[in-house]
């Protein structure tokens, strides 16, 4: 059994901080040195608002949590050494702008139209602060704006806060499904599925795959207890979903709840379809902590819960899948809304609204980027889905998507889906434990004190000042 | 007219050439015993019952030195690599210890290394793969077939 010690891990990599606000800002490294010193003190303990959130458990909830990410050019950048660099994943190295294509981030979703910080390939650092108050989020910018203002400029930034009832703005409760991962503290709600291994989501471990460990980058203080993460700006059109569900519930004589749950596989509240497909209020109750147990195994052909609906493809559970590898595929999800709220009695009201989302897995090839290529927005992983996507996240071409709702009889088809969430921005980020943050923050020291050659020093000057645009 | 999408199903044809005819003997021993088993205790078969994107497969010896793996299977070979790696390593581990230029062993631990020579060996398909069904992959297939039932 792996013992993974918890304060040298990222906080956010093993549980959700449930706080209503948060704030991710991009920098872009200046000052190396200047840079990695900020990276140090990070890793301090003392001012305690700077200093980076692990996994230990909490005594108190703090106000404040801090996090950090790192794009493949800002190791560059921090002056990792090319053979360091080299043992990274290519996916990883390539970066989110590069990967655009596989996850199904085209036409209006391209990186060409991304937030100008997002698709800049200066963006090195993700600054990730979550706060209990957006007075808490403001006290600990300034206090991190001053720790990085002699390494870093910001590029960009954006800010995040729950909405009521914690739902996304198409109306649905977030944040119920998420993995339960052995050997570390339960973080969200229990199951009876499969345990995710802690090497599906830590660089180190024993992965989810038979006789397997991914590779860890090199050195090993670098690479072991990192994870990687993609962040993602996704803006949700409201105005087309609600429209979309208004007709098809108006056409096929069904209410707006129903067709919404059909899409997602959740009632808006957040009850399984799976366990109560008539009513978002089932008598008996489900209890709170039991909405994330179930399973489709009584629900072959998907007559309660579409086989095709959102959460059913994001994790198929016991449902056979190609591959046979459904548990396989595991993320962690950390989810927080932007923009205002959406009024339905203000439509069209053309504010900018959507989800900040954080997609955690030792393997951005393996986990998320599987997951929108074969789960998202193909169909064939499963049987009678054909190539269509999911109705809710999938990257429909044109309006020109469809959504079967399967019954007893023939199913009811939903014609003429358009997308509905576009893609922002995105960054691959690696999220290195705290050991780490402290090997970066003591790269040049460490190259220059342990004797090596006047090329390595050379090589990682190469790297100081303006960080070279592609 | 409009062109017609690409099958889901894709062809898969590997050759592998023995290290020598010891090594050969081997290999036609170790695949003889494999196929005569009953088909639940056969691990190629079980395999391939559990990953359910493999429409047809089979061994065959060519040239008195070599061992061919062809199949039709759904989807990407890549995407699936893990899984099929899971499943189907063991089987792998025996055969490839006995083939000129095999990978690295076990298959678990050096996956690239196993799709790189998969890839490397995989003779390919001259022009168009034929399917009679080119939106139906086999789980579609067993699905209707259940249905029916």
């Amino acid at each position: 059994m792996p013992v993974v010690d918890l304060a040298d891990v990222q906080g956010l990599i093993l549980r959700g901080y449930t706080m209503p606000t948060a704030r991710y800002l991009g920098l872009t490294v200046r000052e190396p040195q200047a840079a990695r010193a900020f990276l140090g003190a990070l890793t301090t303990s003392y001012p305690a608002t700077l200093s980076i959130t692990t996994a230990q458990p909490w005594a108190a909830k703090p106000q404040c949590c801090v996090n950090l990410g790192i794009t493949f050019s800002g190791l560059a950048a921090l002056g990792v050494p090319p053979v360091s660099l080299d043992s990274f994943p290519a996916e990883y190295a390539q970066g989110a702008a590069q990967r655009a294509a596989r996850v199904g981030d085209a036409g209006t979703s391209s990186p060409q139209m991304w937030l100008p910080w997002l698709a800049d390939p200066a963006l090195h650092l993700l600054v990730m602060l979550f706060a209990q108050s957006s007075d808490a989020l403001d006290v600990a910018t300034k206090q991190l704006e001053q720790a990085w203002s002699a390494g870093c400029v910001e590029r960009g930034r954006h800010d995040g806060t729950w909405l009521p009832g914690t739902v996304t703005h198409f109306g649905y409760r977030d944040g119920l499904s998420q993995p339960v991962i052995a050997d570390v503290p339960l973080s969200g709600l229990p199951d009876h599925l499969p345990r995710a291994p802690v090497g599906a989501f830590l660089l180190g471990y024993p992965s989810q795959h038979v006789g397997f460990s991914y590779p860890v980058p090199a050195p090993p203080e670098l690479g072991i207890n990192g994870s990687f993460a993609a962040f993602r700006v996704l803006e949700q059109d409201v105005d087309a979903f609600a429209e979309f569900v208004d007709q098809q519930a108006s056409v096929n004589g069904m209410s707006k709840e129903l067709i919404e749950a059909k899409l997602c596989g959740r009632w808006p509240n957040g009850t399984p379809l799976v366990l109560s497909p008539d009513s978002d209020m089932p008598n008996p109750p489900i209890p709170a902590d039991a909405l994330n147990d179930f399973d489709y195994e009584d629900d072959e052909q998907g007559h309660r819960c579409p086989v095709g609906s959102h959460i059913r493809r994001m994790y198929p559970r016991g449902q056979r899948v190609a591959g046979n590898g459904s548990h396989l595929h595991r993320i962690v999800r950390r989810g927080i809304t932007y923009g205002p709220p959406y009024d339905p009695a203000h439509p069209r009201d053309g504010q900018d609204r959507g989800l900040l989302g954080l997609f955690i897995g030792v393997s951005l090839r393996d986990q998320f980027e599987f997951l929108m290529a074969e789960w998202a927005n193909d169909g064939i992983f499963t049987a009678g889905l054909g190539r269509t996507k999911d109705p809710v996240i999938g990257a429909q071409a044109g309006g020109a998507g469809s959504f079967s709702i399967p019954g007893p009889e023939a199913p009811v088809i939903l014609p003429g889906l358009p997308r509905f969430v576009t893609t922002r921005g995105g960054a691959y980020c690696f999220l290195p434990s705290i050991t780490a943050i402290r090997y970066l923050a003591g790269l040049v020291a460490e190259i220059v004190d342990s004797g090596a050659t006047e090329q390595s020093v050379h090589s990682s000057q190469r790297n100081t000042g303006v960080p070279a645009r592609h | 007219m409009t062109e017609q999408p690409p099958p889901v199903q894709n062809p898969l044809t590997v050759v592998m050439k023995a290290k020598s005819p010891e090594d050969y003997a081997v290999l036609q021993k170790t695949v003889e015993d494999l196929q005569s088993l009953p088909p639940d205790q056969n691990p190629v078969t079980v395999a391939l019952n559990k990953i359910a994107t493999v429409h047809f497969a089979r061994f065959a010896f060519l040239d008195n030195d070599q061992l061919a793996v062809i199949t039709s299977y759904d989807g990407d070979f890549e995407v699936y690599i893990n899984e099929f790696i899971n499943e189907i390593g063991d089987v792998f581990n025996m055969l490839m210890a006995h083939v000129e230029g095999g990978p690295p062993l076990p298959v678990q631990t050096y996956r690239q290394e196993f799709l790189d020579y998969i890839r490397a060996h995989d003779c390919r398909c001259v022009g168009t793969f034929y399917s009679a069904y080119p939106d139906r992959t086999v789980l579609d297939i067993l699905n209707s077939a259940n249905a029916s039932r």
